[in-house]
């Protein structure tokens, strides 16, 4: 196609655009903005509106959680810190979820290191074997839990549950983690082992730092994953509770409680001050390093998948 | 240390040291690599591959449902021979296809404008959309039963506004209800993926095909749609298997007809003791998954997948 031709076709739109485009541009654009917000709307409407409900009404001093709105009390906090099973459980999720968190960094980061950083001949199989722990179902990795602790004649409780969450989240991190290793050269640590470093002094002056902000994800993520974790705590905490089995059992065969929104507006405030907590640390990790990788990025990396 | 050390005494020692360093070192990878996966690796053996097996061993064994013992296919036959499990299964396709569709149709515009239409605020509603992710599923569900039941708040506003004059009971404990929950609860982890491989596509395609003559509709369906495809099977993957194995939601907000599979193996194994149903099942549903997936995997190329991912 000759120059005359391309420039010819160029030319000739923009007499048509002038008188034309602008308005429908216009009102094109305003239509797709309205749209926009339409839809952004609607979806944070439908994921934080009934979580907003759920708050105010745990102030409702009326029993049955509808309108008219009665007093303003703080009596359902005062009811669900008083009562039993909501405290040991929401207390047993906290301690289960913060040692899950902690062990399974450890795990999850000496695995990440052994899949990216050695060679073994069961490589291929370990890295299945960490995949399947996050593709397969929770129900049917608690079902397989019941029987096999049965079997082995161990009882259930939180001992057993805490095993079980470790050895479903620690995979987790070390796919975070180890996306984050893969990103880094090797060489230098390889030349830290070359002048002399020992294994650990490597990896705490070496690795650590450059992956500290996949760390920090990496922690986020397994406290909640085991915090939230409600159908494989189901099947293998036996007689002790957190905090999703307490809430279910009682939903299940009971009526809607305003304690159990206290309860659970006070759950929702401190998984959201955790969660912000996570992502001001990853900032600050993320801005320490030289490395021009934002915030979104890490985020997104860590979101699974 | 020795090594660095011993470079400047002269080319004796070095050539020595070569060979000898080069024959060490699989010795010594191999121990590290023990020692970075020896634990890990134990933990998974013994508490993840273990009860797998011991789950798969069960379902063919007599043990579970009666004095013999041995091996049995009667487990499998029994639930696939009663109706109420078939029904209850084809309910839970039912209710996980639309729930799926549903997924769909919002998230794939909300990916679409958080991918680009949204600009600054784009960080700000990501952050806010994995917040949501994060927070306990049982909160959730919670506040959708609160919201539904028959003396809950949006019967109860209805009823103060004199715009109905008795409860919709259909709200709560219907099909509705768990499908609408089970939408809310994985609305993020839906859009994550389409939008991640929004992000990939290369912006100028929608420019040429503007220029081309192609509508708005026209680039959405041949260029855009094409490019997604791998992360919108990625997010049906993700998405659809796990509504076969819920079942919080369908036990607190589904009543009869919003009874899954799930709730049928929860109360098979925790309530009934009926150790034989139970396992079957959950094997029958752990190979539908696997199935499942290899399909969805097959329909899109692998290569896609890859670079999507």
């Amino acid at each position: 196609m000759s120059v005359a031709a391309r420039s010819f076709e160029r030319a000739a739109p923009p007499v048509r655009r002038r008188r034309r485009l602008p308005s429908l541009h216009a009102s094109r654009e305003l239509g797709a903005s309205t749209a926009s917000v339409g839809i952004v709307g609607f979806v944070m409407l439908v994921l934080f509106g009934p979580l907003i409900l759920l708050a105010v009404f745990s102030f409702n001093s009326s029993t049955i959680i509808s309108l008219p709105f009665e007093r303003f009390t703080f009596h359902w906090y005062h009811a669900a810190f008083t009562n039993t099973g909501a405290r040991s459980s929401m207390l047993n999720s906290v301690v289960v979820a913060l040692i899950v968190a902690a062990v399974s960094l450890v795990i999850g980061t000496m695995s990440a290191i052994g899949i990216t950083r050695t060679r073994f001949r069961l490589r291929g199989f370990a890295t299945a074997l960490h995949g399947a722990t996050l593709v397969i179902p929770s129900l049917i990795i608690g079902v397989a839990a019941v029987m096999f602790f049965t079997l082995v004649h161990v009882e259930l409780s939180l001992t057993t549950l805490t095993l079980m969450h470790i050895v479903c989240t620690f995979p987790l991190v070390t796919a975070i983690v180890g996306a984050g290793l893969v990103r880094f050269e090797r060489a230098p640590e390889e030349a830290a082992i070359d002048l002399g470093a020992s294994q650990w002094q490597m990896v705490r002056h070496v690795m650590l730092p450059q992956i500290a902000p996949s760390l920090a994800a990496a922690g986020l993520y397994a406290f909640f994953e085991s915090f939230n974790a409600f159908e494989l705590s189901f099947f293998t905490s036996g007689y002790q509770q957190t905090f999703p089995v307490w809430v279910y059992a009682l939903l299940k065969h009971g009526d809607n409680l305003p304690m159990i929104n206290a309860a659970a507006t006070f759950i929702a405030v401190v998984q959201v001050l955790i969660v912000i907590a996570g992502w001001t640390l990853m900032k600050r990790l993320v801005r320490r390093q030289s490395a021009g990788r934002n915030l979104s990025d890490v985020i997104m990396g860590a979101a699974r998948a | 240390m020795s090594s660095v050390a011993a470079a400047p005494q002269g080319g004796g020692r070095l050539r020595a040291s070569g060979p000898r360093r080069l024959l060490r070192r699989p010795h010594r990878r191999s121990v590290l690599a023990f020692g970075y996966m020896a634990v890990p690796l134990a933990l998974l053996l013994i508490f993840f591959l273990a009860p797998l097996i011991t789950l798969v061993d069960r379902s063919f064994r007599w043990e579970l449902i009666s004095e013999k013992t041995g091996f049995t296919f009667q487990n499998y036959s029994h639930i696939f021979s009663d109706h109420t499990y078939v029904h209850i299964f084809l309910q839970t396709v039912e209710i996980a296809a639309i729930a799926m569709g549903v997924e769909l149709l919002i998230a794939l515009p909300l990916a679409y404008v958080l991918a680009y239409r949204a600009r600054r605020w784009e960080i700000p509603l990501l952050l806010l959309l994995v917040l949501a992710d994060q927070l306990n599923p049982m909160v959730r569900i919670y506040a959708w039963r609160m919201l539904l039941g028959k003396e809950g708040l949006i019967n109860s506003t209805l009823m103060t506004l004199n715009v109905i004059h008795h409860p919709i009971s259909a709200l709560l404990f219907s099909r509705f209800s768990v499908i609408v929950v089970l939408v809310t609860g994985s609305m993020v982890y839906t859009a994550m993926p389409i939008y991640a491989s929004m992000k990939a596509v290369d912006r100028r395609l929608f420019e040429a095909a503007r220029d081309l003559g192609a509508s708005w509709p026209r680039t959405m369906r041949s260029v855009l749609l094409p490019l997604v495809a791998p992360g919108i099977f990625i997010s049906i993957v993700l998405v659809f298997i796990p509504f076969f194995t819920e079942f919080a939601t369908p036990g607190l907000v589904g009543g009869r007809s919003g009874y899954m599979i799930g709730n049928t193996i929860a109360e098979l194994i925790s309530a009934t003791g009926e150790f034989g149903g139970g396992t079957a099942m959950s094997i029958v549903l752990l190979m539908g998954a696997g199935v499942f997936s290899l399909l969805a995997f097959a329909l899109t190329r692998m290569k896609n997948l890859e670079t999507a991912a």
